[in-house]
């Protein structure tokens, strides 16, 4: 009889593992140089190099800049994370602890997470105080910076899942998939202004989502409408846990 | 339930190779329980089944009584782990390191400051609570990482190569501690490449070789199923090494081996060896300092076993 079961203190002990996890790695590996650059400067300047000499308002570039830093921010933790800790054994630790997997899936992500919304709400100053960005939506902000720093956390959990115990390995994959989604996703070329076809691929990529969500809350102007917004990027989110995992599980014999 | 650890047929198989081989064992509570094996044997994957970091492909085993596939989180919650690679993490200090792992395994903050403030004093680490590990040498960090296996207070502590590189004085107190603990009660599950650490430490001791257990008794019982493996140790004041041929040539000498200053002559008949020894000497004018008659150590028993051979691999290396 497995009696590997869910329980209530269980839970609670899963938790307060994951939370312990989630402080350490911030202590550790928010100030490490791979994370500042992968995490901070990349989506910076990748947005700075294609924004700057645009003919539009500032402020219609802040949406576009906080998904973009969302994104990078909170998928970068994970690459960084799980494979340095495999390579120094310390990711062995976590899992020869009475908790269960998830509660260490859940912890790393809860890294990512916090630490993206650190990030991404810095450009919302930037732009609040600067720019004349206007919050229209309160509620949408708020599902709108922390949908998609939980769903791209997920998304950099699920790369780190490969067997390697080199960040770089995983950061080049990752970009592979990174890159490409910042075409596509309207942050550059709004949805409707894209043929048929990109509109089609669009709605296959998470971060249209999420910067529809944050274009709604901060310009009242949406795609999908909010609602849909929050569920397509909460199945995003299980679908990458769900890979994760099975990953894991595959690779980890 | 008088068993920390019952192994039944507890298989691993990587691809086609097959790692550990249905091995069947008990450890019993209160146990220093030693397991040898050359590399590549099946230890380490042994230990990775046992604590959950790799499932087995056939057999399973209890911990406590608690199956390790059925019955996980119960099974981890009785047990330390020391790894053979010292993993703290460097950027935090080691009393942070202490406090995070109390945390995983669910240790009350008043306790595990408690115990951390015990630990540290124990293994002389206390001074440095507040240094980051990263500055730590070999030895430091070694002794943190078993007061991380301690924090929750195991009943059974898994330790690899505890002392394997160590300075003398780090060596000394793990030692020291093992014994302790073992006295309060603590089971402990040992691997080391020191077999005359297991033979002084374990109350028994099981030799894996091809991922099959060979032999698993008492350091002494071991000893006791190879007597013919005997021995005669000689230190002369001013022999080369290079007498080792003529050694050799003794009658009933089967083997000879230079362990420092002195030979080794392996024999089934020491009286005889000690008269073909006494003519040598005198004839060469050689002048014995030590003399000894020596019964099988435990390295003979793990070389017997193992089907190692020392002079067979160098010469392969040689070549």
């Amino acid at each position: 009889m497995n009696k590997n079961r869910f329980s209530a203190s269980r839970l609670k002990a899963d938790l307060n593992a994951s939370w312990a996890i989630a402080k350490k790695d911030m202590r550790i590996y928010y100030i490490k140089p791979g994370t500042l650059m992968f995490g901070v400067l990349f989506p910076l300047f990748m947005f700075l190099s294609f924004a700057v000499g645009k003919n539009a308002p500032a402020a219609t570039l802040i949406p576009g800049l906080i998904s973009i830093t969302i994104l990078f921010s909170a998928s970068s933790i994970g690459p960084m994370v799980i494979p340095t800790e495999r390579r120094v054994k310390t990711f062995e630790r976590l899992l020869s602890a009475p908790i269960s997997f998830y509660s260490i899936i859940l912890g790393k992500t809860l890294g990512g997470f916090l630490f993206s919304l650190a990030i991404g709400v810095i450009p919302l100053f930037i732009g609040l105080i600067w720019f004349g960005t206007q919050i229209i939506s309160l509620l949408g902000l708020i599902l709108g910076l922390a949908l998609p720093a939980f769903c791209f956390a997920t998304l950099g959990i699920m790369f780190a899942s490969f067997p390697t115990e080199n960040p770089g390995d995983i950061m080049m994959l990752l970009n592979i998939v990174r890159l490409p989604l910042i075409f596509i996703s309207g942050l550059y070329i709004p949805i409707e202004s894209l043929p048929d076809w990109g509109q089609v691929v669009a709605m296959f990529s998470p971060l249209t989502y999420a910067n529809d969500l944050v274009r709604y809350a901060l310009e009242g102007r949406t795609n999908y409408g909010p609602a849909l917004d929050s569920i397509v990027l909460l199945l995003f989110t299980a679908a990458f846990l769900f890979i994760g995992v099975r990953l894991d599980k595959k690779f980890r014999k | 339930m008088n068993n920390a650890i019952e192994s039944i047929n507890l298989t691993k198989y990587y691809d086609d190779l097959l790692a550990v081989d249905h091995i069947n064992f008990e450890v019993k509570k209160g146990e220093i329980f030693g397991f040898l094996g050359p590399n590549g044997a099946g230890k380490t994957t042994t230990i990775r089944m046992l604590t959950s970091l790799t499932k087995p492909s056939e057999g399973t085993a209890k911990i406590f009584g608690h199956n390790i596939q059925s019955e996980t989180l119960d099974a981890k919650r009785y047990v330390g782990i020391v790894p053979e690679i010292s993993n703290v993490y460097d950027d935090l200090s080691a009393w942070d390191n202490l406090m995070f792992t109390g945390e995983l395994y669910q240790v009350r903050k008043a306790e595990r400051e408690k115990r951390a403030k015990e630990l540290l004093e124990m293994f002389g680490l206390y001074d440095r609570r507040n240094d980051k590990t990263k500055g730590f040498s070999k030895g430091m960090k070694r002794r943190l990482t078993i007061s991380m296996g301690l924090i929750n207070n195991p009943q059974l502590l898994f330790l690899d190569e505890p002392t394997s590189g160590l300075d003398v004085q780090s060596a000394l107190i793990i030692k020291d501690v093992v014994r302790e603990l073992n006295q309060k009660g603590v089971t402990i599950f040992l691997t080391t490449h020191n077999i005359e650490e297991a033979n002084v430490t374990c109350d028994r001791v099981a030799i894996i070789n091809k991922g099959k257990i060979a032999a698993i008794d008492t350091p002494e019982k071991l000893k006791k199923t190879i007597q013919s493996v005997q021995s005669v140790e000689v230190a002369f004041d001013n022999a080369s090494p290079k007498i080792m041929k003529e050694l050799e040539n003794i009658s009933l000498v089967n083997e000879v081996r230079k362990e420092g200053d002195k030979f080794r002559l392996y024999t089934h008949d020491p009286t005889s060896v000690l008269e073909g020894l006494w003519e040598y000497a005198k004839t060469n004018n050689l002048k014995p300092i030590s003399l000894n008659t020596l019964g099988p150590s435990l390295e003979d028993v793990f070389v017997r076993l193992t089907g190692m051979n020392v002079k067979a691999e160098r010469r392969n290396f040689d070549e």
